[in-house]
């Protein structure tokens, strides 16, 4: 057992309260006439030992304020849990056959083997590491795992004990990634560059280039290309997740900017700034192949493209057997349980208990 | 009408004390009349009885004065005095207000009173002069023997104001004591007896051929010692105290009081003196019976 808050055992000062509240009173020395005085013997004060009074209810008081300061230590049970195997399995991993040990997949909760697999992306190394600090010291701990393991992060799992490693299975293939959408075109005839960009976007197969009064179709991305002020539905676009490219001759709100296209000198050619759950971008200069001489460039095309990719994710596929954990983790603290609601109960009941002692019509001789 | 003053004798101890006799061990037989004849009407300086003249009577018997309201010869009789006197020296000291704390109105004066007043009804019912000494330093009293209930009137009113204070009367104190009490005289002393100089009164009267009592009163407390907890103890005397834990004194108080009590009763019996203890939660007349009743007899 341990304690959270071992502080909280100051309370246990409060002990003194009863004791001196049933302290006998000793000290007292009543005036007694007593005329056969001569055969008392002065004897050396008695040692004083003190007396109480009640001795029942001052054992429930005292026992009722103990377990408040007890209850105030937060105490917690540790090493309760019993050292049953577990068998941890992979998505897409074949489930072994049971043999008594507790088998649980690989997935935020440890949902049972019973239940169906879990969908989606698993933070593999991640769950092997929480794996590992919950379960009691003793448990057995085996991960199954196929051939090919996602979810894995930058560092091999280090973990406090010995885990068995078995490689089962295949794998999961990796999931589809969907190419980048294109954006539409929206221009003002008043911009210049504006057949440049329209040019890269026919060119990479984007149809949708029309003047700035058509419609804007909702959920894509966008190139803005006209001066004057943001219009509020290409706002709208942005701060919905889309990201948003615009001339610099257009007017958006003011924000810090990062450069996301330098050029060979390492000037900024877009900056990219965030509004909403989107993003804006904005070219520095003007679309003129004087001013900005990659207009021309035969990869133009698909540097524009590049800036409405999504990010590439993080490689998260590894060979199994080049993944297993590593010993070394510090041992974590054994999982507790609180003991403090049931020390409650058994407060409130020593509190009855008190009341019922104290309040009862028959009580012992007065202190 | 209500009782204003408590009797000194409670009812149940005045129709016991009617079986009991106050015996002299060395009287009896002594003068020929003995104690128990003092019925015997005759001339006298009590006055008893007025009866018819009859001829042979004194003529100087004949209350005239009587005969002048009456027209009739009267004859005054007066009761014969008996040849013993019972004196009773009552201790007043201050020791002798002690109390038990179970009955603080109950002291231990109000005991001695009460066997004052029961020798004094035992000898007025034997036709037995009696006197009181209240043996005190501060109020050291005499009422000289003589019978009747006059006299047993004046010895209660003497003892309703009497208090305890002060110390054992000092021996020159007590000099008329020896003066009055007749050689052959009965001397009940009712005391604590706690004071050496009581013992020494005691057994010097009894050496003078005075047949003494020793009446004894003690408190509960002072037999059992059932106290308990932290206490002053104040000697009412001296003034001199001692603080202690009743329960740890108790053993000891105990066993030395005791080993006091046979020194003193060993002493008694030495000098000859009859003794007889009460504890307060005794009915009164405990010693009496004990001295006079069926039994001791």
């Amino acid at each position: 057992m341990n304690l959270l808050f071992p502080l909280g055992l100051a309370a246990l000062a409060a002990l003194a309260l009863p004791l001196l509240l049933h302290l006998a009173r000793r000290t007292e020395q009543r005036p007694t006439d007593f005329a056969a005085l001569r055969w008392l013997r002065q004897k050396p004060r008695p040692r004083h030992r003190p007396r109480f009074d009640e001795r029942l209810l001052l054992a429930a008081r005292l026992a009722l304020l103990a377990v408040i300061a007890l209850v105030l230590a937060l105490p917690v049970l540790t090493g309760t849990d019993t050292a049953r195997a577990v068998v941890a399995v992979a998505p897409g991993a074949a489930v072994p056959p049971a043999d008594g040990a507790r088998q649980v997949w690989l997935a935020p909760g440890f949902p049972s083997v019973t239940a169906p697999r879990p969908a989606g992306p698993v933070p593999v190394a991640s769950l092997i590491r929480q794996l590992d600090a919950e379960l009691p010291p003793g448990a057995a701990l085996t991960v199954v795992v196929p051939r090919i393991l996602d979810g894995a992060d930058a560092e091999r799992p280090r973990v406090a004990r010995r885990i068995a490693w078995r490689i089962v299975g295949e794998g999961l293939s990796p999931p589809r990634v969907p190419p980048p959408a294109l954006p539409v075109l929206r221009y003002d005839p008043t911009v210049a560059g504006a057949r440049y960009v329209g040019a890269a976007l026919r060119a990479l197969g984007q149809r949708d280039i029309a003047p700035r009064s058509a419609p804007i179709p909702r959920s894509r991305p966008l190139v803005w290309l006209a001066p004057g002020a943001l219009p509020a539905a290409a706002i709208a676009q942005a701060e919905a997740g889309n990201i948003v490219l615009v001339a610099r001759e257009t007017t958006i709100p003011a924000s810090p900017t990062v450069a996301v296209w330098r050029d060979a000198d390492g000037a900024a050619l877009v900056e990219a700034q965030p509004l909403g759950r989107g993003r804006l971008l904005r070219f520095t200069r003007r679309l003129a192949p004087a001013a900005m001489p990659q207009l021309l460039d035969p990869d133009f095309p698909h540097r524009l493209a590049a800036l409405f990719a999504a990010a590439e994710p993080d490689p998260a596929r590894v060979l199994a057997d080049a993944y297993a954990p590593q010993p070394g983790a510090p041992a974590p603290l054994p999982p507790a349980r609180p003991l403090w609601p049931m020390l409650a109960v058994a407060a409130a009941l020593l509190f009855l208990v008190e009341r019922w002692l104290a309040t009862r019509a028959v009580r012992g001789p007065a202190p | 009408m209500p009782d204003l003053i408590a009797p000194l004798i409670p009812g149940d101890v005045r129709h016991r004390l009617k079986a009991l006799t106050l015996v002299a061990r060395r009287a009896i037989g002594d003068r020929g009349l003995g104690l128990h004849t003092s019925r015997a009407r005759g001339s006298g300086l009590e006055f008893a009885a007025y009866r018819p003249y009859e001829p042979g009577d004194e003529p100087r018997q004949i209350d005239w004065k009587l005969y002048g309201r009456s027209d009739r010869f009267f004859v005054r009789e007066a009761e014969r005095e008996s040849p013993v006197a019972l004196w009773i020296l009552l201790d007043a000291s201050a020791s002798m207000a002690q109390a038990d704390a179970r009955a603080p109105g109950y002291a231990r004066l109000d005991a001695a009173k009460g066997l004052t007043a029961a020798l004094a009804e035992l000898a007025l019912a034997q036709g037995d002069r009696f006197a009181l000494a209240t043996l005190s330093a501060d109020a050291f009293d005499l009422i000289p023997a003589a019978g009747g209930t006059r006299q047993r009137d004046r010895l209660h009113h003497a003892l309703q104001a009497l208090g305890a204070a002060g110390g054992f009367p000092a021996e020159a104190t007590l000099a008329p004591l020896w003066d009055r009490i007749g050689a052959r005289d009965l001397v009940g002393i009712v005391s604590d007896w706690f004071d050496p100089a009581c013992l020494d009164l005691a057994t010097r009267l009894a050496a003078a051929g005075r047949e003494v009592l020793a009446l004894q009163v003690l408190t509960v407390t002072e037999r059992d010692f059932d106290l308990d907890g932290g206490y002053r103890f104040r000697d009412p005397e001296t003034g001199e105290e001692l603080l202690g834990d009743a329960a740890a004194l108790r053993a000891e108080f105990l066993a030395r009081f005791a080993a006091a009590q046979a020194t003193l009763a060993a002493a008694w019996h030495a000098a000859g003196i009859r003794h007889a203890r009460l504890v307060l939660d005794e009915p009164l007349d405990t010693p009496l019976q004990a001295l006079f009743g069926r039994v001791a007899r």
